[in-house]
């Protein structure tokens, strides 16, 4: 008895063994390309929010977010010329299917500069067009659902068909997404106020 | 008809995994919602099944009865993390897309089945041929039902307008309600291709390969 389990344990471990193996070779071949591409998708969103700047520094660990619910994955001071132009940050919330990834853009008057989506598992047709850069909230002016957050003020409530203009059939995705950015925000702009926006 | 031949056949249209077998729908309802996104999920759940047929075809007689289980866990999962790994460096925008469907092709039931029923008893030949045509089974209904939510639902295939302008987009389509709608639609499809399959000179029953 012991020693058919002793038997099984070892085929089993082998099994695992010559996994882990494939695996690690895999993995050694792609882990650079995926960091490389990682970091350019972050420089890239970086960039877009901020056209002018001309460096960034990571702040993660001084950041802190105020809602539970919303985890601050990392966090960017962004720098033109020396000076603090505003501050960036990457932050998970739970949205319609599965956590929504976005990152915020805030300047130093407070205000929300951009906000992107980097990750989201919505329903496409519904929940994924606040990603789409095709489908607008307000249709004359041509504002899409992630554009209506630029210039706005990290005081006002941020509420799904209040100050916010939902998505079509999609109130949940528009909450929590609005939510993120409000959480992000607040984080960015605790640490720009503490450090002056000198740092 | 050669036997080899008839094993790979089975899976398009008389076993197709999907419209007969029905395993495997929650991630064929779920991603169907875009082309792009179902030729994704076909092509990667397709390299995994024949890999791991393959791998577990020719290891069968070493793998011992009473932990076949977890063996075939570890072999599946070990494909499925190379191609999320390969997804993920090459083609970055399709693994977003994707999302968290890829990992979950790990416990995708037509894997798991046809691993137990067939590459677990067959030679790795035929078990690859088997996978091949389970594969190739599950990626047209995906990319069919796909086409039909896609262009319905969103008036797009593949992200192209092809609809009118003035054309409102059923939305119904994308929802899961419309999902089964579409997977039904596909069922009956699957039952009158088979029928004409089975009166056709193809379709002769063969007496070892028509299990």
């Amino acid at each position: 008895m012991i020693r058919s389990m002793i038997r099984l344990g070892v085929i089993l471990a082998l099994f695992a063994g010559l996994a882990c193996a494939g695996l690690a070779v895999v993995y050694s071949i792609t882990g650079p390309v995926i960091a490389q591409q990682q970091q350019k998708d972050l420089e890239a969103a970086l960039k877009a929010i901020f056209p002018d700047s001309d460096g960034f520094s990571d702040i993660t660990p001084e950041l802190a977010g105020p809602d539970p619910k919303i985890t601050i994955r990392n966090g960017y001071v962004m720098k033109k010329g020396g000076s603090t132009i505003g501050a960036a940050v990457k932050a998970i919330g739970p949205s319609y299917s599965a956590g929504a990834v976005v990152l915020t853009g805030i300047g130093t008057d407070g205000k929300v500069v951009r906000a992107v989506i980097l990750e989201l598992n919505d329903t496409p047709g519904l929940g994924a067009n606040a990603a789409n850069p095709n489908y607008f909230v307000d249709k004359p002016n041509k504002i899409t659902f992630m554009g209506q957050f630029a210039g706005k003020s990290l005081g006002d409530p941020f509420t799904a068909k209040g100050d916010v203009q939902a998505i079509t059939a999609s109130t949940i995705t528009t909450q929590s997404i609005a939510a993120i950015v409000k959480a992000s925000g607040a984080a960015a702009k605790a640490y720009l106020d503490t450090t002056g926006g000198a740092k | 008809m050669s036997r080899r031949l008839s094993v790979f056949l089975q899976g398009l249209v008389i076993e197709n995994p999907l419209a007969v077998i029905m395993i495997g729908l929650c991630s064929a309802l779920a991603v169907t919602t875009s082309v792009a996104n179902g030729i994704g999920m076909s092509l990667a759940m397709t390299f995994v099944i024949v890999a791991s047929e393959l791998i577990i075809s020719l290891f069968r007689k070493l793998i011992p009865e009473s932990i076949r289980m977890p063996i075939f866990i570890i072999v599946i999962a070990a494909f499925t993390t190379m191609v999320d790994l390969v997804m993920k460096a090459y083609f970055p925008e399709l693994s977003k897309a994707m999302g968290v469907f890829i990992p979950l092709i790990v416990v995708n039931c037509i894997i798991m089945g046809r691993v137990e029923a067939f590459a677990s008893k067959e030679g790795p030949l035929d078990s690859t041929l088997d996978a091949l045509g389970m594969g190739l089974g599950y990626t047209w209904v995906l990319v069919g039902m796909a086409v039909v939510r896609e262009i319905l639902g969103n008036g797009t295939l593949l992200g192209f307008p092809i609809m009118p302008e003035s054309y409102q987009p059923i939305l119904f389509f994308v929802l899961p309600p419309g999902g089964f709608l579409v997977f039904a639609l596909f069922i009956s499809l699957n039952q009158i291709l088979k029928k004409k399959w089975l009166e056709s000179p193809l379709g002769c029953p063969d007496p070892e390969g028509g299990k």
